[in-house]
């Protein structure tokens, strides 16, 4: 879809903040990023491995808290916190993946659902540790090695998550036209068919998932550093919610369908505050309509278009 | 070579297979013939591991393999085709054939060769490597089901119905692909329906009703045997 115009999209992607020029736009912008960074690492579980989970915003929780904690209080260096975090949340992955992953379809997302409380309910009362439901404030922002560079403003930290997210991003493409991506596939399709033809059924939903973990800890630290407070809110089900919404609306299994529903979940959010907490009612209403109508989500409308003209150039 | 000793296989209550006695030597063609829900399919999944057996033991080449998964089994020289010549409807051939290549022994060094002799054994494919599996024919399907499985080094191959809702031409193609198979040493486990078929293959049989081998002997036997001639070949 966006082959061959890759440099262009990077380029304008690149300008966005001095297009905008205002620092509200420049702030949804950042969000967007690191939302469009955890849509994708959701996407690996549902879009490549064609599981539900409904746990995802807790590995974002502790990506946060793991960078926000070790910056504060073990004087890590904070460009090293999101490493941090993603070995953290990878860990905690693992370890519910390969208790979670023995089970799989609708089961395993209610037990998802389970971990993902325990995680939030930890958080929650763990005050000792994460001041509970008061927060962790004042956590230092971003900043790289020997540049002084402030990353409080929206425009500089946009290009730190933009960069992240582009990494990802190929990251996701490079695997999934490899051996593994293609196991993942195949497991989605048909586990009995892919365990038949030799592929450890269980081992690759256990790595598929560990990853995803480990980029939503990534997308939970630049979070943290990015806003600066973060509360075990984090973790609860609206997060949960907005990252299926984004990867459903996008397009599951994609890598441009997560990234485009990030973007269309933030613009929502700022233009429906006029609203309130009827916004909800209309993420709900988004998600059921398009499961109904465009299961592919968004992305297939432009695969359906570009069917077309290449129907019509034929004829 | 392959030795399957009162093998037992229950789906929740129900005992599919009540032990199944069967053995395959090295080299040999062995088919299974039954009617529906006889079991054949369920003895071939038992054996590839998908299915766990409740009871008896499966051993390949001395090794008892009854308790691995199907990936480690694979990786022995026991592949399993199933049935309906599943594929990945969206993946290429090319894509299937390195997924059948994943547990091969002689892993990449062996690639280019196993994927020769393969593209020797089907020209088609060869042609057709860049197509998606789920646009072909039947019978294209059932060859790069077959050659998926060939490209794992099967030292044994189970083959699941490979003929069902095939044209009588590619049936016939099917059966030569069989025996070259035979002939370059690869010991088969055939179930087909195809009795006739499946018995001018094979050079010995097993007769499965309801979860038990009621019959077996030299294929060419049972095929004069009036008993199979009545229920199976309709004589």
């Amino acid at each position: 879809m966006i082959k061959g115009r890759l440099p262009l999209v990077v380029a304008v992607l690149g300008i966005l903040p001095f297009v905008v020029g205002n620092a509200y736009l420049q702030h949804m912008l950042v969000l967007w990023a690191i939302y469009a960074l955890l849509a994708l690492s959701l996407n690996m579980i549902v879009g490549y491995l064609g599981e539900l989970t409904f746990g995802h915003a807790a590995f974002f929780g502790i990506g946060a808290y793991t960078s926000a904690i070790l910056s504060m209080n073990y004087g890590l260096p904070v460009w090293l916190g999101p490493f941090a975090a993603a070995i953290v949340a990878a860990f905690f992955g693992a370890v519910i993946g390969y208790v979670a992953l023995r089970i799989v379809g609708p089961q395993f997302a209610i037990l998802t659902l389970g971990f993902g409380s325990i995680l939030y309910t930890i958080t929650n009362y763990w005050v000792d540790l994460t001041r509970g439901p008061m927060g962790i404030s004042n956590i230092p922002p971003f900043s790289l090695p020997g540049l002084d560079i402030d990353f409080t403003r929206a425009d500089r930290m946009y290009y730190v998550a933009l960069v992240v997210l582009l990494l990802v991003a190929y990251g996701c493409r490079a695997l999934m036209t490899s051996r593994t991506g293609r196991a993942f596939i195949a497991v989605r399709e048909n586990a009995p068919l892919a365990a038949s033809t030799g592929i450890d059924v269980f081992h690759t939903k256990l790595l598929g998932f560990t990853i995803a973990t480990a980029l939503a800890g990534v997308g939970g630290a630049l979070y943290g550093h990015y806003l600066r407070v973060i509360t075990p809110d984090l973790m609860s089900l609206q997060y949960v919610a907005a990252l299926i919404i984004m990867v459903i609306v996008g397009g599951k299994g994609t890598i441009i369908g997560p990234i485009i529903g990030a973007g269309i979940y933030v613009a929502l959010l700022e233009a429906l505050r006029v609203v309130g907490s009827l916004r909800l009612v209309v993420f709900a209403a988004l998600l059921t309509l398009c499961v109904i109508f465009l299961p592919g989500g968004l992305v297939s409308l432009w695969r359906r278009y570009a069917g077309r003209q290449a129907a019509g150039g034929a004829s | 070579m392959l030795k399957v000793s009162g093998l037992k296989v229950r789906y929740g209550n129900r005992e599919a297979l009540h032990g199944i006695d069967l053995e395959v030597g090295t080299g040999e063609i062995v088919t299974l013939v039954g009617s529906n829900g006889a079991g054949k399919t369920t003895t071939l999944k038992a054996i590839s591991g998908i299915l766990r057996a409740t009871g008896g033991q499966v051993e390949f080449g001395g090794e008892r393999i009854d308790r691995l998964s199907p990936h480690a089994i694979i990786a022995r020289g026991v592949v399993h085709v199933p049935e309906g010549r599943l594929l990945f409807a969206d993946m290429t051939v090319m894509e299937h054939l390195e997924l059948g290549a994943l547990r091969a022994p002689s892993g990449k060094a062996g690639y280019a060769r196993r994927l020769d002799w393969v593209f020797e054994l089907f020209p088609v494919l060869k042609e057709r490597v860049a197509q998606r599996a789920g646009t072909m024919s039947g019978g294209q399907q059932q060859m790069v089901a077959i050659a998926r499985g060939l490209m794992a080094e099967p030292k044994c191959l189970m083959l699941d119905e490979p003929s069902l809702g095939l044209a009588p031409i590619v049936v016939d193609t099917l059966a030569d692909t069989i025996l070259t198979l035979h002939r370059a040493g690869i010991a088969i486990l055939l179930v087909e329906q195809r009795v006739d078929l499946a018995l001018r293959l094979a050079d010995r049989a097993y007769v499965l009703e309801t979860g038990r081998v009621v019959l077996s002997g030299a294929a060419d036997a049972l095929a004069e045997d009036d008993r199979v001639r009545e229920a199976y070949l309709g004589a």
